[in-house]
């Protein structure tokens, strides 16, 4: 069985060789940039809007403890319950058993890449309970039983001449690839699932501390319909989800939008506080938070990445990444991909199997630029590849090979030396016409270029030459 | 509900206690605060502009039974079929003009039923900024803004305020939070872009959100 590494690297060459998907992922994120220029506009200083988010994720992820401590405290006076689970697994069981208590067979979701990270739809569906995506991008995967492709667009990969396929297979729809009708033969499918559905589970952008409540940004309705309609809510969150005030939201929230959907404001930002509480019309009998740490407590303890738990998951650095642009987001292999993901997995899921993802990166620094709470990603690659190099275990020739490298290039006659060397020896390959085969050292290079032209002197024979001297 | 036992919530604070022991570099602050929207100036004109791009209608009428009028004029528009209806003093006041061969479930009956034709509700507050609708579980209950396919908000001009910093410390002072299990920001009818990208309004929720804004209070 492959590596993630050779699982990735494969992905990564099959993805940037189909330009057919490099130009639909292309239109899509054309057409984001576009929005969001329009939207980054709307804000009299954006760079302000930026510094602000930044300060209030930092407070929150510094006092972490305490926030927690006052949301569980707020959600449990409003009738609500917290359940503190330690990984995945703690997740998992505690909305089994609930469901199992509750005789749930059918659960309506909206998009949560929490939920994904734990891996929650294949264990309730091996429980026997029927699991509805209800974002329509979700949807769409679900019925391909792929994972999303993206943390804010999961069917960004699709045509709609592929969903048009996807749904007259699936769902009976006719010949049509019209955006609207496909639109509306999901809402038909899950119009039904809303209102038969026991139990709804949804993640959460926001942890408010000091009202209990939780903050759930969508454009659908799916969201809405999820957490109202169903006779339980079930919201998995984050530790890091956590903001200290209501009022940090009139900030946060258009900041999210913007750098997501480049829209002033998503079409719904809802903030629940509980169950249905008494006197009100409608709304769920009962409300769970879940929150998780899953090896989130121990990047919070790494004082030089703590600020990846700002992270408020826009998908703005995906889009800016020129390697998520061009290899797409399934080639990762990982529930986050692209900038962030390419950070926050080698502490989710260990850095001695996810440490090429750090390499995944041409550190143009994009990332960083876009990040509407200031995240040092790049510099974050940088650590993780140092943190590799000491922690994990590298390959004996890389090893060597890097200490050759070093007694070479601290001492100039060897550098020199092995320059000539370097240069006879690729001269030589390209020779007896091995470029590009098992028997040539660059084959990394010319096994998809040309070879390299060696040249006959050395930058330094050169110089000397030009301008004389040593 | 007895709770679960639940031993992991005392080592994860346990945790993060000790993780913060090590201080991370705070941000720079930027000394002054800087402002980061412009100001609103004709709140009415701005609310109005915003709604025009997000595809909110909004009908300006002169006082209360303009806009009963106004919400009748676009029912008739609608297919026939129940339509719920928040039970307040202000909107059963409006009703006679709206139960034209239509029968009005109120809120004090229940929540909407999935085949509502429209539903009609009151709200907290309007933003002229974002050209936003705020409503809370008071306003009718949660499905009221999001079931049917077309939602009326009637509202009066003293509840527009400039913008989301405004509404959240006008909120704050009202304890809206505190009396509500649940409040939601309308910016818009229901629409996803999540097919290559192209806009389609109606996904789930409310293809058409028409407010009915009264100039007299």
């Amino acid at each position: 069985m492959s590596t993630p590494a050779e699982q990735f690297l494969r992905s990564a060459a099959e993805k940037s060789a189909d330009l057919g998907h490099r130009q639909t992922i292309r239109r899509a994120i054309d057409t984001y940039d576009g929005a969001t220029a329009r939207g980054r506009a709307r804000f009299l200083d954006w760079e302000a809007a930026r510094e602000r988010s930044q300060e209030i994720k930092w407070e929150a992820v510094n006092h972490l403890d305490q926030y927690l401590l006052e949301f569980e405290a707020k959600v449990k006076q409003r009738g609500g319950h917290v359940f503190w689970a330690e990984t995945s697994a703690d997740a998992r069981s505690y909305i089994q058993d609930l469901a199992a208590r509750r005789g749930v067979r059918k659960v309506v979701k909206s998009k949560s890449m929490i939920t994904e990270e734990i891996h929650l739809n294949p264990a309730l569906e091996a429980s026997g309970i029927e699991v509805f995506e209800t974002d329509l991008g979700e949807f769409i995967v679900q019925l391909r039983q792929e994972p999303p492709y993206h943390i804010v667009t999961p069917a960004m990969h699709l045509t709609r001449h592929d969903i048009a396929a996807l749904f007259k297979e699936k769902l009976g729809t006719g010949d049509t690839s019209d955006p609207e009708e496909l639109v509306a033969a999901a809402r038909r499918v899950l119009r039904q699932a809303f209102f038969s559905a026991e139990m709804g589970i949804s993640g959460a952008n926001f942890l408010v501390a000091d009202s209990g409540m939780i903050a759930i940004t969508t454009n659908e309705g799916n969201g809405r319909l999820c957490t109202s309609v169903p006779r339980i809510h079930v919201a998995v969150a984050g530790i890091e989800k956590v903001v200290p005030r209501a009022d940090d939201l009139a900030v946060l929230w258009p900041v999210l939008s913007t750098a997501g959907t480049g829209q002033a404001l998503t079409c719904y930002n809802v903030l629940i506080g509980g169950p249905r509480a008494p006197g009100e019309v409608d709304g769920p009998e009962e409300f769970h938070v879940v929150l998780l740490d899953n090896g989130r407590s121990e990047l919070l303890a790494d004082a030089e990445q703590r600020d990846v738990l700002q992270c408020i998951r826009c998908g703005a650095c995906l889009n800016a990444c020129p390697v998520y642009r061009t290899i797409g987001g399934h080639a990762y292999g990982t529930t986050y991909q692209g900038p962030i993901g390419s950070v926050l997995t080698p502490h989710l899921r260990g850095i001695k199997e996810f440490q090429h993802l750090s390499s995944a990166s041409s550190l143009c620094g994009a990332c960083t630029a876009t990040c509407p709470v200031k995240i040092d990603l790049h510099h974050h690659l940088l650590h993780n590849r140092r943190n590799a190099v000491e922690t994990a275990n590298r390959s004996w020739l890389e090893r060597v090979g890097f200490k050759l490298w070093r007694w070479t290039v601290v001492d100039a006659r060897r550098f020199a030396t092995m320059g000539a060397l370097a240069r006879a020896g690729l001269r030589l390959t390209n020779g007896l016409g091995l470029a590009g085969t098992w028997l040539d050292p660059a084959r990394a290079w010319t096994k998809d270029r040309a070879a390299l032209e060696v040249p006959h002197k050395s930058f330094r024979a050169l110089w000397r030459e030009r301008r004389g001297g040593a | 509900m007895a709770e679960p036992d639940n031993p992991g919530r005392e080592r994860i604070l346990a945790r993060l206690k000790n993780a913060l022991l090590a201080p991370a570099p705070q941000p720079e602050a930027g000394g002054e605060r800087r402002q980061l929207f412009a100001a609103v100036g004709d709140p009415l004109q701005r609310f109005q502009q915003e709604c025009a791009a997000n595809h909110t209608e909004c009908l300006v009428t002169a006082d209360r039974i303009a806009s009963a009028a106004a919400v009748r004029d676009v029912l008739a528009s609608l297919p026939p079929g129940e339509i719920f209806v928040e039970d307040t003093a202000r909107l059963r006041a409006m009703a006679s003009a709206w139960q034209d061969g239509r029968s009005i479930r109120w809120s004090s009956q229940g929540g909407p039923r999935e085949s509502s034709q429209a539903t009609i509700t009151t709200a907290e507050a309007l933003v002229a900024a974002t050209g936003s609708i705020l409503v809370s579980a008071a306003c009718g209950g949660r499905g009221a803004s999001v079931v049917a396919p077309v939602h009326f908000v009637v509202a009066t001009i003293g509840q527009l305020e400039s913008d989301l910093e405004t509404v959240f410390a006008e909120q704050r002072e009202r304890g809206t939070l505190a009396k509500n299990s649940y409040v939601c920001l309308i910016t818009g009818s229901s629409r996803t872009a999540d097919i290559e990208k192209i806009l389609v309004l109606g996904a789930h929720g409310p293809r058409r959100v028409v407010v009915v804004l009264s100039l007299e209070e």
